[in-house]
């Protein structure tokens, strides 16, 4: 196992208010890391820091064996990044938009025009090469964007929430590249993500709020701990039932004339299935998911 | 860096309501001129020989004074649109180094003071001559091609200066429309200096660009005012100078083609080490 992103000891803090809070955590190389965190929780202030564009108050972090603040440089020219917004010029076609980013980062005319095809056909933007940026769908824009994080071939790929606000095909287009990415060309990709079925995809997890990291760790790891799973009964008989689980010691909760029951483990529903077997009209058992995961971790109030 | 330059260029010049506002000053200036104004400046000159050729003539220069600082204030609207959309993160994370990307907005208000400039000095020509009046000899037309260097180089310097306190397109565009709006009168085309209070006159010689407006003045006004001014008292000549801000008058003495270029010159030195010291200011 190699480490390409280490992070630790990071801090940041806008006048009283402190966006990071002394994180640390590490990136493995070659997976698909996801970020999670309600709006707010210091996502963005964290992957503005690793990618250089703001300065730490303190803490240490490498890159691929560079070191941040010593190294900028050399961060900038092997990570690509697909920022929250279009970043790219609405007047300028896809392809000139890439030939003119492919060029911040010092390559040979040669090895410029290759570069920037390739990243043009995995991202799949071909079809609409010559047209301005300002005039795609929302979808295209997208692909255009992870072309321009491409076109320099990084190591590290961040992505700031790149499936919001777009349509199922989509999204799931642009998960078909990244995981491309990811496989094919080993490339370590860095999600943030408000889809939980997406970070459930991930290799690894960190959960951040309030500027520190609430948890972290494989999505199953995380289901595990952080979820109890749940059976669900509708009663034949609500009395009986309700008599019944008293007498076996059950815990559980009514909710809508259904009985829901918490379970340690999943297999545990079997016996109590068992047991109730005759008063049971209708039932289901639901194992918990990254959406609870991420709700019992951060808290369920909304924020602004 | 010169990728980043045809970049600003490519952006400026795509958007045609971006050309066209650094233009306004100049089109209002045009239609003032064609309407009324003309007639008001050379209505006390009705018999001098050529007055046609001459106002042309120094209307044109203010327009080459103008142009080079709505131009290039134009040019740098790139680099505001760019810091309050977020493209600029987009240049920032990549290794290109932060003064090469800020002296491509600069190089880019350069190209495109100057390219504007020219398009004017053309036009301008073109316009004189059909209305009867010579084109510039080939010295003074040397002379202006390099005073529209200079003049782009010193009005850019201190929009740049101006511009390096911009976040916002709204703080940009409120900028634009006071400036378009008040360089024709502080650099004297709306209302010729004599015309003016001595405290506005006061205003108009302390404002470098004025200066740019003197060095083109003088040199365009040089061949109509040798045939206007054909055998009449020096002082007529020296009247019509100081009345139309062709030169300045400080203590008596008349301002000259080098004050012109020196003031150009420092203007540049002095607003570009200011620039430089408030864009480096805010990265901290």
């Amino acid at each position: 196992m190699e480490k390409i992103i280490e992070v630790s000891g990071l801090r940041k803090s806008y006048g009283t208010v402190q966006a990071v809070a002394g994180i640390d955590f590490y990136v493995e190389k070659g997976s698909l890391f996801a970020f999670l965190g309600p709006n707010g929780a210091g996502k963005s202030t964290t992957i503005d820091m690793i990618s250089t564009q703001l300065a730490p108050d303190a803490g240490q972090v490498m890159v691929d064996g560079h070191e941040l603040g010593r190294d900028d440089g050399a961060i900038r020219a092997e990570i690509g990044i697909v920022f929250q917004d279009s970043v790219l010029d609405a007047l300028l076609t896809v392809r000139e938009n890439l030939m003119l980013r492919g060029s911040l980062y010092g390559m040979r005319k040669d090895a410029l025009r290759d570069a920037v095809a390739s990243a043009a056909f995995t991202a799949d933007v071909m079809g609409f090469w010559n047209r301005p940026y300002g005039k795609l769908s929302g979808g295209q824009r997208r692909r255009a964007d992870i072309a321009r994080a491409l076109v320099n071939t990084p190591q590290v790929l961040f992505l700031d929430e790149p499936t919001t606000g777009l349509d199922p095909q989509t999204r799931r287009k642009v998960w078909d590249t990244i995981r491309l990415l990811q496989k094919e060309r080993n490339m370590t990709i860095f999600l943030t993500t408000h889809y939980m079925e997406e970070a459930a995809q991930a290799d690894y997890i960190t959960i951040m709020d309030h500027g520190r990291i609430l948890a972290k760790g494989t999505p199953a790891y995380l289901k595990e701990n952080y979820t109890r799973d749940m059976l669900k009964i509708t009663p034949k008989k609500e009395e009986a039932l309700h008599a019944l689980l008293d007498r076996e010691g059950i815990e559980f909760q009514k909710t809508g004339g259904d009985f829901v029951v918490r379970l340690r483990h999943t297999a545990d529903a079997i016996g109590i299935i068992d047991k109730c077997r005759d008063e049971i009209a209708g039932l289901e058992v639901r194992r918990g998911t990254m959406d609870d995961v991420f709700l019992n971790i951060t808290g369920s109030e909304v924020r602004n | 860096m010169w990728a980043m330059t045809k970049r600003n260029l490519k952006l400026f010049f795509r958007d045609r309501g971006a050309v066209f506002f650094s233009l306004l000053s100049v089109l209002i200036i045009i239609a003032l001129y064609a309407v009324f104004l003309g007639d008001t400046i050379t209505g006390g000159m009705k018999d001098v020989k050529g007055v046609d050729f001459l106002m042309n003539s120094w209307v044109i220069a203010g327009i080459l004074a103008v142009i080079s600082m709505t131009s290039t204030l134009g040019a740098l609207g790139i680099m505001v649109e760019d810091r309050a959309g977020k493209i600029m993160k987009d240049f920032t994370v990549s290794p290109l180094k932060r003064g090469s990307l800020a002296g491509s907005y600069i190089f880019c208000a350069f190209a495109v003071g100057v390219i504007m400039s020219l398009v004017a000095l053309v036009v301008g020509e073109i316009f004189i001559v059909a209305s009867g009046g010579e084109v510039l000899s080939a010295e003074n037309m040397l002379k202006v091609v390099g005073g529209i260097f200079l003049s782009v180089l010193s009005s850019s310097s201190i929009v740049l200066f101006l511009v390096s306190f911009f976040k916002s397109r709204n703080a940009f565009t409120t900028a634009s429309t006071v400036i378009g709006t008040l360089i024709g009168f502080l650099i004297g085309v709306y209302i010729p200096i004599g015309s003016l209070p001595e405290a506005v006159q006061g205003v108009i010689k302390v404002f470098p660009v004025s200066y740019s407006a003197s060095f083109f003045r003088t040199v365009m006004t040089q061949q109509p005012a040798a045939v206007s001014f054909d055998g009449a008292p020096a002082g007529m000549l020296k009247e019509f100078n100081t009345e139309l801000g062709v030169q300045f008058e400080f203590d008596g003495k008349m301002t000259t083609l080098a004050v012109c270029v020196i003031v150009m010159v420092v203007t540049a030195a002095v607003f570009y080490a200011l620039s430089i010291w408030n864009l480096s200011r805010k990265k901290k």
